[in-house]
């Protein structure tokens, strides 16, 4: 192993890896301590039903702190120890080729299978190291707020956690190695991770398909309730194997292959586009790099990503429908005689209606993670053109800075009202093949408000974008506000008296009135527009002010 | 009224927190010259071009081009501009030719038929991806952007990175076409022989100070040229002390070497008188004098020093 490659790659990640582990203890620490306020919480706990509790991966014995331990790891903490594996995994070995710095690195008198072995001893380091800082500060947590964690075996959950996730970063790891493309590894890990959160969420609902859950990785999880029921090692033996394997076929690939210099990396992309066929389809997909104008081109760089968000989406809620029906019955009416306390606590989720299926499954957490998948990575552009240094030849053009800044808006706002047609036309989709009879108005309703809530992600990005030029600073701190968003409304809203804290979550605004059951919420509609107003002016204002950057 | 210069620098500074990369700079280049701007790296020459530009904006003084302010009026600057940046950025995943329309379509009024006729001159092969282009085949779409709109006023920064020496040649041709019909070029580089091929006026930057303006053919005959001559047996090099015009002549067996300015007769007259075989003359003198402009001046440093 090299240990100067080992040690330079430990440090390039430390910050983001210490910054997750941060935010996962505010989110744990507040979440036990807004629980902790609810008065009988353990008792209503204790009353729910079977069905329900199994619903939400908790279970009765470990009280509201089980409930919130549950929470982060089979929720928050897997989101952002994935997304953090996913994405450090991905640029391990492709990030050095996309930067051109592998041609420094390669060309030392060491081995590729040396430095690859440096590189992903480093990866797992900063994985396992991670995800153990994390679960340990959810124990710290429990004992600031006094929260009984004793009888909870945090260790197997770390275990079982930590596994899955590198099970999906070692993947993006591998393909990095193998291919030398960044986006192609993080794009299949990604999207494999998101089909193995709604596989093993959701098919267990369906009676029949249970089983089919545990072909992905996800479900391992909290599956087999590792806090309740310890380490299964049988099920860890198997996914460290299938580990293994991945990273021994992406050293064998990366030993045998030719290296990528820069921005001439072929991607995958480009293989498949050799195939005539599949071109014309990527071609529609991705936009034929519309060079028309300003806003045309800045539309067509997301189109790919926006298209596949979007769409999917619409698939996704239009699933949805037939398959509340499929489970309305294993719920029964049972839910609907719950007290609101109890829905209060699981975030109001009442699964026995089609609405509230629809808010709790949809409108809560994936709609608004897909219309901050879009908007953030379009709000971030104005950035992007900086750190490319493309902005040189843009601003050799008569162009002002205020018209190529207004046009990244408009690309902003066009991309996320798409993204609001389509959520409309799934919801209305599902509602019409699942029978539903659902309210049309407050469809349209919801599908306005968490447009209107994917602009504020967006409009963060833009403001950062706009006034500071560093495109990784506009997708954090954005990325950061619609976490601690969400956070903040699923945890903090649990207590009726933190309402006043809650109102800071822009999430809060897009869902506390239920727009499915009660249509629009015009106030919540012109806090979340004024305060996308306020950042599109602040990144306008500030993009015209300062030196460029790049 | 008389016209106003192309580019004007009005006592530019630019300022990073505590470090000054460009100091009170000041310039005028007229209409109809190619102007090279030389100096070391770092010395604030892309600072100053990013300045006129509006890149970035000075913490002192203004620039104008064709009298028109780099702040108030940046877009009808660049609509009479071409501009090349240093290290050019493109897209790298359109086509040359998608790049040049999409910024053919930004700025409006451009002639493909002159992109056609550009790309023609520097061999440049538009219909592969950008991205898949070696870094001299992307500095030719760079300057076809530069050039493609006629514009007045042409500002290069290291424009001939990457390029091949016949296609340099075309495109110094080509600028020299560009200000014989009475517009103008700014170049910024740090390769001494294009500057000295191509520019008419020459200023040098270093550490953020301009410290010379210096018309190219007053430069040239200001400088010493060195000759080296082959005797068929030794010669002193005394015997060429103290004739007019003659420095620092030295020995080395039968090749003498000296420096000299101005008429060759009293040195060719006593050359002769000792037989010589052969002389060679070289114009190598103007990269000394600019490498004189590069060293570092430790006087002048140890001042900055001391007011830092």
């Amino acid at each position: 192993m090299l240990r100067t490659v080992y040690l330079k790659s430990l440090r390039d990640r430390l910050l983001g890896v210490s910054v997750g582990v941060v935010a996962l203890f505010l989110t744990a620490w507040m979440g036990l301590w807004a629980y902790s306020g609810v008065d009988g919480a353990d008792t209503y706990l204790a009353s729910m039903p079977d069905a329900f509790v199994d619903l939400l991966g908790i279970t009765r014995e470990s009280g509201t702190a089980g409930l919130m331990m549950s929470m982060m790891f089979s929720f928050m903490g897997a989101f952002v120890l994935g997304g953090l594996a996913v994405s450090i995994g991905a640029s391990a070995i492709a990030g050095e080729e996309r930067d051109g710095t592998m041609n420094v690195l390669a060309t030392a008198p060491r081995s590729r299978a040396r430095l690859h072995a440096s590189k992903a001893a480093a990866y797992l380091t900063l994985v396992i190291v991670g995800s153990a800082a994390a679960s340990a500060s959810y124990w710290v947590a429990a004992q600031l707020v006094g929260a009984d964690v004793g009888t909870l075996n945090l260790t197997a959950a770390t275990v079982h956690l930590t596994v899955v996730m590198l099970v999906y970063g070692i993947l993006a790891f591998a393909i990095g190695a193998a291919t030398g493309n960044r986006a192609t590894a993080s794009g299949i890990a990604t999207g494999l991770l998101i089909v193995s959160f709604l596989g093993a969420g959701l098919l267990p609902l369906v009676s029949g398909w249970e089983n089919v859950a545990k072909i992905f990785p996800w479900y391992y999880i909290d599956g087999p309730s590792p806090l309740i029921n310890g380490t299964n090692w049988a099920q860890i033996g198997i996914l460290a194997a299938v580990c293994v394997a991945l990273l021994v076929v992406g050293g064998i690939a990366f030993r045998r292959r030719d290296l990528q210099a820069g921005a001439a990396a072929s991607s995958f992309a480009d293989r498949l586009r050799a195939n005539p066929r599949i071109a014309e389809v990527m071609d529609r997909v991705r936009g034929s790099g519309s060079t028309r104008g300003l806003v045309s081109k800045a539309i067509s760089d997301k189109q790919g990503v926006a298209l596949l968000a979007a769409y999917g989406l619409l698939l996704l809620t239009l699933l949805m429908g037939p398959m509340f029906n499929a489970l309305a019955g294993s719920l029964g009416d049972v839910v609907a005689s719950m007290p609101d306390a109890v829905l209060a606590m699981v975030g109001f989720a009442d699964y026995s209606t089609p609405t509230g299926w629809y808010h709790g499954e949809v409108l809560s957490i994936t709609g608004p993670a897909v219309f901050a998948i879009v908007t953030i990575g379009t709000g971030v552009a104005l950035a992007t053109e900086e750190r490319k240094r493309t902005i040189s030849v843009i601003l050799g053009a008569p162009v002002s800075r205020l018209r190529i800044a207004a046009s990244k808006l408009t690309a902003l706002v066009m991309l996320t009202v798409l993204c609001g047609v389509l959520l409309f036309a799934g919801i209305w989709l599902g509602d019409l093949i699942g029978g539903l009879n659902m309210d049309v108005g407050n469809i349209v309703a919801a599908a306005t408000l968490q447009a209107a809530l994917g602009l504020v992600f967006g409009t963060v990005a833009f403001a950062v974008a706009g006034c500071s030029g560093r495109s990784n600073a506009a997708v954090w701190t954005a990325t950061g506000v619609a976490l601690a968003g969400w956070a903040i409304n699923t945890f903090v809203t649990v207590n009726p008296e933190l309402d006043w804290l809650a109102k800071i979550s822009p999430f809060y605004w897009a869902l506390h009135l239920h727009p499915l059951d009660n249509g629009m919420d015009w106030t919540a509609l012109a806090v979340l527009t004024g305060a996308s107003a306020v950042l599109a002016v602040a990144g306008l204002v500030g993009y015209g002010r300062r030196d460029l950057r790049g | 009224m008389t016209q106003s210069p192309a580019i004007e620098v009005d006592h530019l500074t630019k300022k990073y927190g505590n470090f000054t990369a460009v100091d009170d700079v000041s310039l005028s280049i007229e209409h109809g010259e190619i102007f090279g701007f030389l100096g070391p790296n770092g010395a604030g020459k892309s600072t100053t071009i990013r300045s006129i530009l509006d890149l970035i904006r000075p913490t002192l003084g203004a620039c104008r081009v064709l009298g028109l302010d780099s702040r108030t009026d940046a877009v009808e600057i660049r609509r009479q501009l071409g501009f090349l940046p240093a290290d050019l950025a493109l897209y790298p995943n359109l086509t040359g030719r998608r790049t040049i329309q999409y910024l053919a379509n930004l700025r409006g009024g451009v002639d493909m038929a002159r992109v056609d006729q550009l790309a023609q001159r520097f061999d440049a092969d538009l219909d592969r991806k950008v991205g898949e282009y070696s870094s001299g085949n992307r500095q030719k779409v760079g300057l076809i952007l530069a050039f493609m709109h006629n514009p007045r006023v042409v500002i290069l920064d290291e424009p001939i990175t990457g390029l091949d020496p016949l296609v340099q040649l075309e495109f110094h041709t080509l600028m020299r076409e560009h200000v014989n019909a009475g517009n103008t070029v700014f170049l910024s580089s740090h390769t001494l022989s294009e500057v000295e091929r191509v520019a008419d006026r020459v200023g040098f930057i270093r550490r953020g100070h301009l410290i010379a303006v210096e018309r190219m053919s007053e430069l040239r005959e200001k400088s010493l040229r060195r000759i080296t001559l082959e005797f068929p047996q030794p010669v002193p090099a005394s015997a060429f002390d103290g004739l007019e015009g003659v420095h620092d002549a030295t020995a080395e067996g039968a090749t003498v070497t000296a420096r000299y300015e101005g008429a060759m007769g009293p040195l060719l007259a006593v050359a002769t008188a000792h037989g010589v075989l052969s002389l060679s003359t070289a114009s190598v003198d103007l990269d000394e004098i600019f490498l004189e402009f590069y060293k570092e001046d430790p006087a002048q440093d140890s001042a900055e020093g001391n007011a830092a």
